[in-house]
């Protein structure tokens, strides 16, 4: 029972991590929050729904249209409210979370328009396929699920340490003045961060309808505030803070859920906001230092 | 002829215009010290909650109900505000959205208290009871040539206009005192503020205490005008609502959050078409006041502007007058 | 005896900022603070404000021990500053920046100023009139509702001056209060500094202007990586073999690179 609930809990926070990747790619680059992450997740999700329920197309196609479309989605949330207010004088550092949010609010309503409020199923063929070994029931899903996160978070690990772009994000992650000055052009860079950071959100998206099988406009707010509290918890910018985070958190909910009040799951990742910034604002993985959590 | 001009639903719309402008203000002047909170609709929450409930169980006064859930909502205010010191900017925003949620969370889980997602029905509502006691005292709608249910809604809104006057005198003077100057000074550079003797701690949490009490005052009201509260009304949407009065109608000066809630509320009324995208417009205008205006409509030049012309035309009437008299 | 510092050494993380550094400073006197870019000049004004908390060490302020209370005690105490890289609250008026300075000196809350009783609106008016009357000191009486942001450089030295001055201090700190100021400028910042000298304010200052620096102080310590080099009369520091040799050192660094 212990071992099923830990299996729940990791498919699930491995979802968190993919979803918190994209959060903490687009701070280390840019030191903002993208408010409007966990609604590009959503639609990734009804893209899922589109493909698979209603035209009928196999899954993998369901992954290239999400992708194509959330990082499509990235490119004009970097472009419509990210760059104009960039590197304008006077501008508050509050004024990119405020348009994110914005953007966050338009796409939450005009899925909500399209989709309607309800949930829509997300049908595939092997949802209900198990496995019994021994005691415990393992679903195929599952085990898709945690395979592909893992093997997303491999290549991003790699990306990030071994190509050249993914070096060019890292020296702008860590100052994009030295970075411009040493020849990277960090326009393209933050543009790349954006993409990505988006299209990671949209295979977020489908791997949840593959779970959950139900897709709805408000999922994005949820799992928008939980990627945040994951990567507070995992320490702002922090790549392997997000993984960590995601998996701590899914097997909290899980537990939460499976040995306490269901009703409060959700509560669980506000609840590590709050703690995580107030005792150890820097996050469980961050490098201690006095300009964290400021 | 009174009778005809006052719809009651046109005098519900400006209850709302009224308290929103309270959650207007609210926002701002955690603002006006530089603390972007967004756990005012968690604040809103607590305030109405704590108010319907002590009505309800214990049938105390409205306005000692009110004054309680603003009391409540101030407590509150000031145990985060204590802790969120060590935050600012966006780190700030964060943990107080977080802190809304986990209020709106705890409303619809602890169903003995709250009732749940239901909500609480029968809370009792502040313009029947004023009826009541107006009536008791001999009063009659008869007499302004007004049937009932115009008298009870024009008394909330009197009432609420009476408090909003207040509200605004009393953070127009605090703006402009010492106290004032020390918000705006932390605000502008927390350092410097610092070197000249100004207590960053006790005015940061003055200020964020001050938006919380407003909040939670709001939310009290706004459970006794809709006689019905769930915890929906005070989640992230209304967070948000809260927000775009702040930066559409301007975040630097009080009047800003007066016009943007006054406007924000009349718009979706008055266009029935942009009520049902409301939402979305909501994303629009955040989106582009942030990149063309982000000090939002109102600011201090156009403040200064609008003085200008109202001296100007003074001036010019006083001299058309004097030319009359030759 | 004004200020005392005792054996002040401050480490960020294993960098020493400031190892072992003493001096005093008399009642009345314009006490100047040289050395070459990051000697620690600003990190000793830093920890005498209590912005930082010295490794080790000892500050007293009229012979009481001010090290450890929070920063706008020690405003509150007496001694205010004024920042290298200008720092005024850019977006308010001139006139308000020096109110903000007189923050300390008064005591209305909320209640007092909302309602505007009679001894907040006495405290109010005697803000208000310290402050146009330093205002008239700086010379910038007639930019009283010019937003600070758009003075002049040399102005907003001259206001930063006057914003501290409010605070009714008995050490004034300056950190390069000339730097970036032309030769007319430089010259009415000496008469100021003279007159602030004349009210009874004592001066410790951090300047590269040497002439300057020569001619405006009665005494001055030398830091250079850290250390106090020398201390002394100007005339005693321009004899001084090491502090000529520390400066010519510096000066062929600067060359090289």
């Amino acid at each position: 029972m212990l071992l099923e609930q830990l299996i729940n809990g990791l498919t699930l926070g491995s979802i968190y991590a993919i979803v918190a990747l994209g959060f903490t790619l687009v701070f280390g680059v840019l030191g903002i929050i993208n408010m409007a992450h966990g609604e590009i997740f959503m639609i990734g999700a009804f893209i899922g729904v589109l493909v698979t329920s209603v035209l009928g197309l196999p899954l993998w196609i369901a992954f290239i249209a999400a992708i194509a479309v959330t990082a499509l989605l990235g490119y004009m949330l970097e472009r419509i409210a990210l760059r104009p207010l960039r590197g304008k004088q006077g501008v508050s550092h509050l004024a990119p979370l405020i348009s994110t949010i914005g953007v966050s609010i338009l796409l939450e309503n005009l899925s909500h328009h399209i989709f309607g409020a309800g949930n829509h199923p997300f049908r595939n063929s092997f949802a209900e396929i198990q496995i019994q070994i021994g005691s415990i029931t393992i679903y195929i899903v599952q085990i898709l699920i945690f395979v592909i996160s893992i093997a997303l978070m491999l290549i991003l690990s790699y990306w990030l340490s071994k190509t050249k772009a993914g070096k060019a994000l890292r020296a702008t992650a860590e100052n994009l003045e030295t970075a411009s000055l040493l020849g990277v052009n960090t326009k393209r860079t933050i543009t790349t961060t954006v993409i990505i950071a988006s299209a990671l959100g949209g295979i977020a998206g489908i791997l949840v309808g593959m779970a959950f099988n139900s897709v709805n406009p408000q999922m994005g707010l949820s799992m928008g505030l939980k990627g945040l509290a994951i990567i507070i918890l995992g320490g702002m910018g922090n790549v392997k803070g997000a993984m960590a985070g995601g998996l701590l958190l899914g097997v909290a909910e899980t537990m939460i859920v499976a040995y306490g009040d269901s009703g409060y799951r959700d509560a669980v990742a506000f609840i590590t906001i709050i703690f995580v910034l107030l005792l150890r604002p820097q996050g469980l993985f961050g490098k201690n230092t006095s300009e964290a959590g400021r | 002829m009174l009778g005809e001009l006052l719809n009651p639903y046109h005098l519900q719309i400006a209850s709302f215009i009224m308290i929103n402008i309270i959650l207007g203000i609210s926002i701002y002047i955690t603002l006006s010290s530089g603390q972007l909170s967004l756990g005012n609709a968690g604040f809103m929450g607590i305030g109405a909650y704590t108010s319907a409930l002590l009505t309800i169980h214990f049938e105390l006064p409205i306005f000692i109900g009110v004054i309680l859930g603003a009391l409540v909502a101030g407590i509150f205010g000031i145990l985060i505000g204590i802790p969120a010191l060590r935050l600012s900017g966006v780190y700030l925003a964060i943990a107080t959205l977080g802190f809304g949620e986990v209020i709106r969370v705890i409303f619809v889980n602890w169903e003995s208290v709250t009732q749940g997602a239901v909500g609480l029905s029968g809370v009792p509502h502040l313009g029947r009871e004023l009826f009541k006691t107006v009536t008791a005292m001999g009063f009659e709608p008869e007499m302004l040539g007004l049937r009932n249910n115009q008298v009870v809604y024009l008394m909330v809104l009197t009432l609420l206009v009476v408090i909003n006057i207040l509200l605004i005198w009393f953070f127009i003077r605090q703006n402009k005192s010492r106290v004032g100057r020390a918000f705006a000074a932390i605000k502008m550079d927390e350092k410097a503020a610092e070197s000249m003797g100004i207590n960053i701690t006790y005015y940061k949490v003055l200020s964020f205490t001050q938006g919380a009490l407003l909040a939670g005052f709001a939310g009290a009201l706004y459970a006794h005008v809709m006689a019905y509260i769930s915890p929906a009304d005070f989640a992230y949407h209304r967070a948000i609502e809260i927000l775009i009065f702040s930066v559409f109608g301007g975040s630097e000066v009080i009047w800003g959050a007066i016009f943007g809630a006054t406007f924000m509320t009349i718009l979706p009324e008055a266009l029935r078409v942009i009520s049902e995208y409301r939402y979305m417009i909501y994303g629009v205008i955040l989106i582009l006041m942030m990149a063309f205006r982000p000090q939002g409509i109102i600011d201090v030049s156009l403040l200064k502007w609008i003085k200008n012309m109202i001296k100007s035309r003074r001036r010019t009437d006083h001299g058309t007058g004097t030319k009359k008299h030759n | 005896m004004v200020l005392e510092l005792k054996n002040i050494t401050k480490n960020f993380g294993g960098i020493s900022a400031l190892t072992d550094v003493s001096f005093k400073i008399n009642k009345g006197e314009i006490f100047g603070l040289i050395g070459p870019n990051g000697a620690g000049k600003t990190t000793m004004f830093n920890v005498i404000t209590n912005m930082f908390l010295p490794t080790s060490g000892e500050i007293s302020f009229h012979g009481e021990k001010i090290s450890g209370i929070k920063p706008h005690k020690i405003t509150d105490k007496g001694i205010c500053r004024t920042f290298q890289n200008i720092r005024l609250f850019s977006q308010m008026s001139v006139l308000e920046n020096v109110l903000v300075g007189g923050h300390c000196r008064s005591n209305s809350g909320v209640l007092r100023s909302v309602f505007r009783t009679k001894s907040q609106r006495k405290e109010e008016a005697n803000t208000h009139k310290v402050a146009t009357e330093l205002l008239e000191l700086v010379g910038l009486s007639n930019y009283e509702d010019v937003i600070a942001e758009n003075l002049a450089y040399g102005q907003q030295r001259r206001l930063e001056i006057a914003r501290a001055l409010a605070s009714n201090p008995s050490l004034l700190l300056l950190d390069e209060p000339a730097a970036g100021m032309n030769e007319t400028e430089t010259e009415n910042l000496f008469e100021l500094i003279k007159k602030v000298q004349q009210r009874g304010v004592t001066v410790l200052l951090i300047e590269h202007d040497m002439p300057f620096v020569m001619k405006l102080c009665d005494r001055i310590a030398v830091l250079n990586f850290g250390k106090k080099l020398a201390e002394g009369t100007p005339e005693e520091i321009q004899n001084n073999q090491e502090v000529i040799e520390a400066y010519l050192g510096s000066e062929e660094d600067d060359q090289i690179a």
